[in-house]
Order: structure tokens, then sequence, then C-alpha cells
């Protein structure tokens, strides 16, 4: 597969540093795919005391993956995933009380590299990191890169493979130890990570960042005419602390509607559950996650 | 019969392609009568498996031992569980071993095999040590670290790559060639072998080592914040249970100990280059503060041109930074303690890719990794060679 191409960083190692946020070129981007997440009562505009002040070294990027967990997530479908390519401008200012403030424009590459060309897409957002908690607020905007209905062309034809599969899957992990996918497989690892970008989304912090590594376990694989039922296992593993966090989902998609998704990850640290992979007792979703 | 065709395909078209996959594995199987033997020998016969069997049985109540590619540990286990064959999993990881010795066979002029130590689990730690040297010379000398997080599997796979490369290109390769009439290259591409057996038989994504932690129910210490370097100061854990946890003392882990005991006995290592995975970056001193290394401007001019060596083959992007900043903080890091102790070239690699597959980082980009790798670190010990101190 070759390796995604990322142009080389303006200065420093995460990229240019904050630059004023340039108004004109957002007017340009084309309105498609516009994703909001619930704001906080209060947004920082409302405070005083603002400044631009010394943020963890990264939060561009942060602010980045967050945006496009969401973007994937909103999107709801498993054939357009976006992955970041590069942070091309941003600034960040920091409510000390509240939280920070992140806007930024980023470019986009498509998430399956089988796909032939680099089709680079760019995205503007505002991210709004709530002091360490969970959940930021997103409002990102991309560019359209393939016409609504090719899309939902695309989508449908992974449905119909999918309902092809066998059931009950005879799989354990997706990939397996050496990162083989069987390619009839790779559409349920696709829907998986879309599933998993609603996770990695709300996880996201200013501090903590979240890759899927590994499918543990599909717990039912369900193809009915209105649905694709999916209750699995994943481990997430989160880079700054490195641990790998088994989170069970379940979700419901079917192309054009939007997903529906239901999680429940396993957060405290028990014996052997430090590095994950500890396959056991399914874990009943104790919340509805979903909005 | 039926059983063996429908295991036998699904490795088939993986088995093909075989390159050098790691984990292979001995399973000792009890054969309880003659339709158990039957069965077995079907298995074995089976083309598409590639098994290979060590100790055939001469009656029922022995055992047989049978060498078990990695590729086909799932579908032999499969076999065995539904015929209710029992067995047991006898020899780990020859792979790799197996391989360093091979090396040291193959160019005996110039490589040997040394063990330096062992680990908790009492596993030999061997390394490769590269030398044109005659004699008892104590040459200036490169150190090449590489799977001490286990998980990381494209490390201990491209250093193994790099070991046979460095003895092949020797006496063909200009810069190789004047880089060992120079240097020594010490090569270790296991520095944490239990937790490495580990992540092939158990949990493929375990990181530490698996030393006890006394009071605690959970194992192991993150090698990489055990060093001497600021140990226990920010970027590190003291809870057992994290995956970044620094260990009771610094250098309580064995397998680090047994490395820096080496190394400090030895008195004469210029280089120390750390291979981890993932994320594309070429790092140097600190992990363990923002202050700037006395050395950072010369470290950061000899990664750039690394990093540019490496893209040169297929384009592989790396960012180049101190490892505080670039990748995040981190006390007790193996580098950092090198670099304070006067090996002035210290450098972190994180490998491909940037997260799409992570550590499963699918084995068809092993060869192309180390390849690209190996310009990288051809700059850097070319560097060294021009400026020994």
């Amino acid at each position: 597969m070759p390796p995604r191409r990322q142009p080389p960083p303006a200065s420093g190692p995460w990229g240019p540093r904050p630059a004023v946020l340039l108004l004109a070129p957002l007017l340009l981007l084309t309105q498609q795919g516009v994703a909001a997440a619930p704001v906080g009562a209060e947004g920082p505009e409302d405070s005083p005391g603002l400044q631009d002040a010394e943020f963890p070294s990264g939060l561009l990027q942060q602010a980045a993956r967050a945006a496009l967990h969401f973007f994937n997530f909103r999107a709801g479908s498993p054939s357009a995933l976006r992955v970041l390519a590069a942070v091309l401008e941003g600034r960040a200012t920091v409510n000390p009380k509240k939280g920070c403030q992140v806007d930024l424009v980023f470019t986009t590459d498509h998430y399956n590299p089988e796909v032939g060309e680099e089709h680079l897409g760019k995205c503007s957002a505002r991210v709004f990191f709530r002091n360490q908690k969970p959940r930021p607020a997103i409002n990102v905007t991309c560019t359209r890169l393939i016409e609504k209905n090719k899309r939902q062309e695309e989508d449908y034809l992974l449905y119909k493979h999918m309902k092809q599969l066998k059931t009950p899957l005879d799989v354990t992990s997706i990939p397996d130890s050496h990162g083989h996918i069987d390619p009839s497989l790779r559409p349920i690892w696709d829907l998986a990570f879309l599933g998993s970008s609603y996770v990695m989304w709300e996880k996201t912090t200013q501090f903590l960042h979240y890759y899927m590594a590994q499918i543990s376990s599909v717990n039912q694989w369900k193809t009915n005419d209105d649905t694709i039922d999916f209750d699995y296992t994943v481990l997430l593993h989160e880079f700054s602390t490195q641990e790998i966090i088994p989170c069970r989902i379940h979700l419901g998609w079917y192309p054009g509607k939007p997903l529906k998704v239901k999680y429940h990850c396993q957060e405290l640290q028990t014996p052997e559950e430090a590095s994950g992979t500890e396959e056991g007792s399914a874990v009943a979703p104790t919340e509805l996650n979903n909005f | 019969m039926k059983w063996i065709l429908f295991f036998g395909a699904l490795i088939g078209l993986s088995v093909c392609g075989r390159e050098k996959f790691f984990g292979d594995q001995v399973f000792r199987i009890n054969v309880r009568n003659g339709d158990e033997i039957s069965k077995l020998s079907q298995l074995v016969n089976s083309d598409n498996l590639k098994l290979n069997v060590w100790k055939s049985p001469s009656t029922f109540s022995r055992p047989v031992d049978v060498l078990v590619p990695s590729v086909s540990l799932q579908p032999v286990k499969s076999f065995l569980k539904s015929q209710g064959l029992e067995y047991s999993v006898t020899i780990k990881d020859l792979q790799i071993y197996r391989e360093m010795d091979s090396i040291a066979g193959d160019f005996p002029e110039l490589a040997t095999r040394v063990k330096i130590g062992h680990s908790f689990e009492n596993r030999p730690m061997y390394v490769l040590k590269f030398s044109t040297a005659e004699g008892r010379q104590r040459r200036p000398a490169v150190w090449l670290n590489a799977g001490i997080h286990s998980r990381e599997w494209i490390s201990q796979a491209t250093a193994i790559w790099t070991a046979r490369k460095i003895a092949s290109d020797y006496g063909k390769d200009p810069a190789i060639t004047t880089i060992l009439e120079k240097m020594d290259i010490f090569l270790l591409p296991v520095a944490n072998p239990d937790g490495y057996v580990y992540t092939q038989t158990q949990n493929r994504l375990w990181r530490k080592t698996r030393s006890v932690n006394p009071g605690s129910p959970c194992i192991g210490a993150d090698p990489n914040r055990n060093w001497n370097a600021s140990f226990a100061g920010e970027g590190a854990s003291d809870n057992p249970c994290s995956e970044i946890y620094h260990g009771p003392h610094a250098n309580s882990e064995v397998e680090v100990k047994s490395v820096v005991d080496f190394i400090q006995e030895h008195g004469n290592f210029k280089c120390f280059i750390d291979l981890h995975s993932y994320s594309q970056l070429l790092m140097y001193p600190y992990g363990y503060t923002v202050k700037k290394a006395p050395d950072a401007d010369e470290l950061d001019e000899v990664a750039r041109r690394a990093a540019r060596a490496l893209a040169s083959l297929s384009g592989t992007t790396y960012q180049v930074g101190p490892t505080c900043t670039t990748v995040y903080p981190a006390s007790g890091s193996s580098v950092d303690w090198a670099y304070d102790h006067d090996i002035k070239y210290a450098f972190t690699f994180e490998l491909r890719d940037t997260g799409h597959y992570g550590f499963l980082l699918p084995a068809n980009q092993i060869i192309p990794t180390a390849e690209e790798t190996w310009l990288g670190l051809k700059t850097i010990m070319e560097h060294v060679r021009d400026n020994l101190y």
C-alpha cells in the first residue's frame, strides 16, 4: 500500500505555526456535509479573559483528527471515509477555565489506500475542546469530493457485498497478527471503522487521540433488508498513554441513512486488560450514546 | 480429508508469497491411537500447510513434534481442536534466533552472535556483532536496538533484515564497507524477548516486559521508561498497570540492565539508534525535557538528511525533531540515556505507518520498510564515521 504523502511541515514538527485564519478561502468551499456537534451552553466568545496562550504541541493535529472522526461519522459512508493529510493553517484561543477553541484548515485523503489516484480534499473546522473533557464540539465543512449519488451507489454495492457474506462470520481478529485483512472482509473493517469514528470522536480531547488497532471479535452480524446490524469489539490505541482500550460497539447501518451507534469501552485497568484482547464476557452497553 | 482441504485453502495464498515470518512454533501432539495417527498424517502431508515433522511417532504413547510455520498456526490449531487431538506448544520464536545464527554462520569473518544477558523469563539476549577489527581492538561502535516494545513487530523484522543486509553488502557497497572499516556495529533485534513471545502466543498488542510486580496483579514495565535518564520523570507512570510504567527503579528490568552493562563495559559507543513503530518520525534527544540538547542542531541536520535519504526510495515521509515536542514527553528512555552517557549520535525511529494499520503493519510492507530505513541508517552511520570523537 503506497504510503500516505504528507507535505513537509512549513515549520516545526507539527505543522505551520498558528496563523490568522483567512476567511476568504472558507467562503469558497462548497457547502457539503456541514456537520455540527452540540456546543456547550457558553461558547468561548462569551467569556472574558481570552488569550492566545501556549498550547500543547500538536493541538492543531488533535483538532483535525477530532473533526475528521466527527465528519466521517456524520457522513455515514464506509466507502467515503477520509483521513488527515496535512494541517494547512490554524489558530487556537485558550480559555484556561473553559477549554480551548481551534479554528483550522486541513487537507484529507482517501482512507482506503487501494483507491487509485490521490484525491486531496479540503476541510475547515472549528473545534472546541472542553478542558480535558471528552466530546469536543465540532463544526466542520469539507469540499465535496464524490457526488452524493455516486457515493450512495458505492455504499449500496458495499451493502450488497456484505449481505452475501456467510454468517456466522468465521473470523476472530481483523486484521490478523500479520496485518492481513481478507479482501472479502475489507468492507467489515470499513464499517467497523465508521462506527469507531463515533467513539473516537467522543473520546478525543486536547491530549488524547485514538487509532483503531484491531477488531478483536465479531459478536453479531445480521443483514436485514433495511439495516446491517453489527455488534463487535474493537481495540482502540490511545497514543499518548499507549493504552489499548477495548470497546464494544453496536451499530446499525444502511446506505444513505444516519449511522446508529451504541458503545461501551473498558476504561478501568485491571490485570491483563492493560494491553487489550481480553476475550471476555460480553460487556452490555449501559448507555445509549446515539444522538 | 475435507478438513485438510478446507484448512489448507485458508492459508494457501499467503504461504505462496512467504517471506520471513516470525513466530513459528513447535507443536507437541499426543496421539493415542491409530485413528489419530492417520488424521495427523493427513495434516502433515498436506502441501499447503508446510508442516515439518521433527519427531515421528513410533508408538502411540509418544508424542509427535511438528514445526508449524506462523502462517499455518491458526488452521492447524483449529484442526487439532476439531479432531480432539491434544497438543502443547514447545519451542516458541525460533525464527529470529535461528536467522541470527545463520548469518553468523554465513559470514564468519564479519559476524558473531554474542549473548549479552537474559530476560526475566530466562530467554537469551543475543546481539550480532559486525566487526572487521583484528584482535582485541575496541573500535568506536554503533548500537542498533530493536523490539524493545514487543508489539512493534516491524522493528524486529527491520532489524533482522538489516543484519543480513550489513553482512551481504560488506565488501560490495562502499558506504557500509568504509563504515565497518572504522567502526563495529552491534545489533540487538529483540530487546524484549519475553514480550515478543507473548505477542505471538497470547496477546498481539503486548508492549512491556513480562516481569512480576510485587503487590500488583499487573505484569511488566515499559522497558523504554526504565533507563537512568530522568527516571520517573514526566511522561512515565508509577502505576504497574500502565503501559508506560517505569518500573520500581532504573534498570530494574533485566533486559535493560543487560544492555546498559554491556555498553558501559565496552566504553566506546558513539551512536545508539532505537527502532520503534508507528508514526514515521525520526527523533533525537531529549524526551524527558523540552530543553534543547547541546548537539541538537547537528543531530537535527543529520536526521533531516537521513529522512530525505529514506524518502528517496518510495516517498515515505518522516517528520523530524526532538522527542519531547515531536511525539510526547518521555522520561527514562534508551536514547536519552545513551546521549547523556557520551553517545552523541542518538536517534529514535518510529517506523511505518501513520495509523492505518499501526502495529499490525501488513507483512508485505516489511521489506519496503526495511529497505528505506536502511538508507536512513546508512546516512547516520556515514556521518558518525566522518565525525568520530
